[in-house]
């Protein structure tokens, strides 16, 4: 079959030199569009080489990941700190819209241990957290230093650290719930904690 | 270009020299024509609807990339089963192994949203403006006077206008109408990414269908590609009689000629520009341009119809189309199981994802009189309501005190609920870690789900052993 006597004479000068099976492969000219798309690819690959890494035009996909990383950081941070006071903190307690918001956030995560009505094992002695509606404080009872044990716990007794489960949002509500049950100004009981050893 | 007649050493579309030539097939009329029409209207109106018909709250196809969450006719599925996509494609795919192997390319035909457009909207605006096939090859030579340049405009015009309107709903379908609205009245600085998808996704379509038409199917599509894999001697081709129509008229020598009167109808309605009476080619939709074209001029020479037809290679060689054969014995066979498996997947998907672990901080807690496992549960509610759940524990020692369960909890819709769970073991009834589970149940869909938890402790001898009460437990 290498030689198919079928194959018209006229096309025999097309045809490349090799042959399968008697299959034949003729030497035609690729459609303009597609030599367009490659000789486009060409240019725009040395375009993508100049400008990422011969020009300083664009920075390095590592350092841009990176400056973008901080710059998102940057803003929590800021967004952190304008929240982080006790002013703040104490105006949260008194917003409905955040306390009822930590409120559902307390009643799903926190009152399996400090119970529903914040009194934790003094309310209820199947409990294991530590009262919170209380003067009686033992990591301090700030609404700074109440934000600061929720979101790094306290390892001994078994407080979670609720900083990567909750995020500073959903703390600072529950924190507010918690204050909303306080006063301002109120008294602040230092106490040790009743898993002290 | 009627003079050219195709060949089956080059593409009729490409010339020697690298360039296109651009066809203009000519119009058909005859059944096929006609039901293929009115199929791709059907077709049209389903694409256009669909983002417009509420199902449950939700358009009917609504695949909310931004929310993870896709709608399908009242059903919504959360990114979390995707893996069910698996599946379904799967099925697409069997479903196409086992249609082309029975009837050919009817997808390439009658289907494919490239046929769809292309025939039924862009060729059909640019017959009404630009007239038949013999005035638009008129057209392309005739020189840039006022009525040609009115007349590409208008067509352009229109051709952008509609590829917009296909982008923007295509958009619809993962954005939602009221979303594209506000984006089409806001600017384009607001939504950067849906802008550009726009501006390029139409560009491309008005590109496809101005100018590169055929060629997709020819050279880009894969599923043309596929089709020698798919196809047999049995399967349903748009094929030409030879055994009947040869020897064509004006074959030289030939006394008795056949039916076939070389007319070329069939040649100029072609819209990829071959010769069907050369065989099956890999350029043929199947898109029965050739059979009405053919079946008119066999009217008018009051010869019987279906000198070109749908039928099987077999068939036209003089034998029998066997419809069941291994392949389309495997193909069905292969989408049978595709089908059972995908409805028993599907119906297995519960409308909630639930999740326990171990509270970060310690593996357990010792204190005054008991051992203390802390374990947070993520319940994952995935439908559009809200829906509210009990836990509790299951297999568990009598002993084994617990908080957090009982009562019952609330998922806001496509929400995820945190709860914390506290189990408690006295000192006296531990003996050392064991299993038990955790169950939540749905309390309105009334099923309930289980998962393992383990309890762990300290080797209970280091309870037993007075350990703790040299130092005050308080």
């Amino acid at each position: 079959m290498s030689s198919d006597p079928a194959q018209p004479q006229s096309f025999e000068d097309n045809l490349r030199p090799h042959s399968h099976d008697g299959i034949h492969e003729f030497d035609k000219r690729l459609p303009n569009w597609w030599l367009l798309t490659l000789y486009g690819a060409i240019a725009f690959a040395i375009a993508y080489w100049f400008v990422h890494y011969e020009s300083n035009l664009v920075l390095p996909d590592g350092e841009r990941v990176t400056r973008e990383m901080q710059r998102i950081e940057a803003e929590k941070l800021t967004k952190l700190v304008a929240m982080l006071n006790d002013d703040n903190l104490w105006q949260m307690s008194q917003n409905p819209e955040f306390v009822s918001k930590g409120a559902e956030t307390y009643k799903s995560t926190c009152a399996s241990c400090h119970g529903n009505d914040l009194r934790g094992r003094d309310g209820d002695a199947k409990l294991v957290g530590v009262n919170l509606a209380d003067t009686g404080w033992i990591h301090g009872g700030n609404p700074t230093q109440v934000f600061a044990t929720v979101k790094n716990g306290v390892s001994g007794p078994g407080m979670p650290a609720w900083g990567p489960v909750l995020g500073d949002t959903r703390i600072a509500q529950v924190v507010a719930y918690v204050m909303n049950q306080h006063k301002r100004g109120e008294e602040i009981v230092a106490v040790v904690s009743p898993y002290a050893k | 270009m009627s003079a050219a007649r195709p060949t089956l050493d080059s593409v009729t579309t490409i010339n020697a020299d690298g360039s296109r030539r651009f066809l203009h097939p000519a119009d058909t009329r005859g059944r096929w024509t006609t039901a293929r029409r009115m199929v791709a209207w059907v077709l049209i109106a389903i694409y256009v609807l669909l983002p417009w018909i509420p199902i449950g709250g939700f358009p009917a196809v609504f695949l909310d990339v931004a929310e993870r969450r896709f709608h399908l006719f009242g059903w919504t599925i959360a990114s979390q089963e995707l893996w069910l996509l698996f599946f379904f494609i799967t099925g697409l795919g069997f479903t196409l192994f086992f249609v082309t192997a029975l009837l050919g390319r009817v997808w390439c035909g009658w289907a494919c949203p490239q046929t769809v457009f292309l025939e039924y909207v862009f060729r059909t605006i640019e017959r009404a403006i630009e007239g038949d096939a013999p005035a638009r090859r008129r057209l392309d030579v005739a020189p840039w006077d006022n009525a040609k340049v009115l007349k590409r405009v208008a067509k352009h015009a229109l051709f952008v206008l509609v590829s917009a309107f296909i982008t923007h709903l295509l958009l619809a379908y993962f954005v939602s109408l009221p979303r594209l609205y506000a984006m089409i009245t806001s600017a384009p600085t607001a939504h950067w990414g849906a802008f550009l998808f726009v501006v390029v996704a139409s560009g491309l379509l008005y590109f496809n269908f101005a100018w590169f038409r055929e060629q997709l199917c020819i050279v880009i599509c894969p599923y043309g590609r596929l089709q020698s894999a798919l196809i047999d001697d049995h399967s349903l081709v748009v094929g030409y009689d030879a055994k009947r129509g040869e020897p064509r008229r004006g074959t030289s020598g030939a006394t008795d000629t056949g039916d076939c009167v070389d007319c070329l109808r069939c040649v100029q309605v072609c819209p990829t520009g071959i010769d069907i009476r050369q065989g099956l080619q890999l350029e043929c939709l199947a898109c029965t341009a050739c059979i009405d074209a053919c079946d008119d001029v066999m009217l008018r020479l009051k010869k019987p119809r279906g000198l070109i037809r749908y039928d099987s290679l077999t068939n036209f060689a003089g034998g029998r189309t066997r419809w069941i054969r291994p392949r389309t014995i495997l193909y069905a066979l292969l989408l049978a199981i595709g089908s059972a498996v995908t409805l028993a997947v599907f119906s297995n998907v519960k409308p909630v994802a639930f999740a326990t672990m171990r509270m970060p901080g310690g593996a357990y807690f010792v204190d005054g009189d008991a051992v203390r496992n802390q374990l947070l549960v993520r319940l994952t509610n995935k439908t559009n309501a809200a829906r509210r759940f009990t836990l509790s524990l299951v297999d568990a020692p009598a002993a084994l005190q617990s908080t957090g369960t009982g009562e019952s909890i609330e998922v806001a819709p496509m929400d995820e609920g945190l709860h914390t769970v506290i189990v408690r073991m006295p000192r006296a009834a531990y003996t050392g870690k064991f299993r038990f589970k955790i169950a939540v149940r749905d309390e309105a869909g009334g099923y309930t789900l289980e998962r393992e938890a383990e309890f762990l402790g300290p080797d209970p001898k280091l309870l037993s052993e007075d350990y703790w009460r040299e130092k005050p437990a308080q």
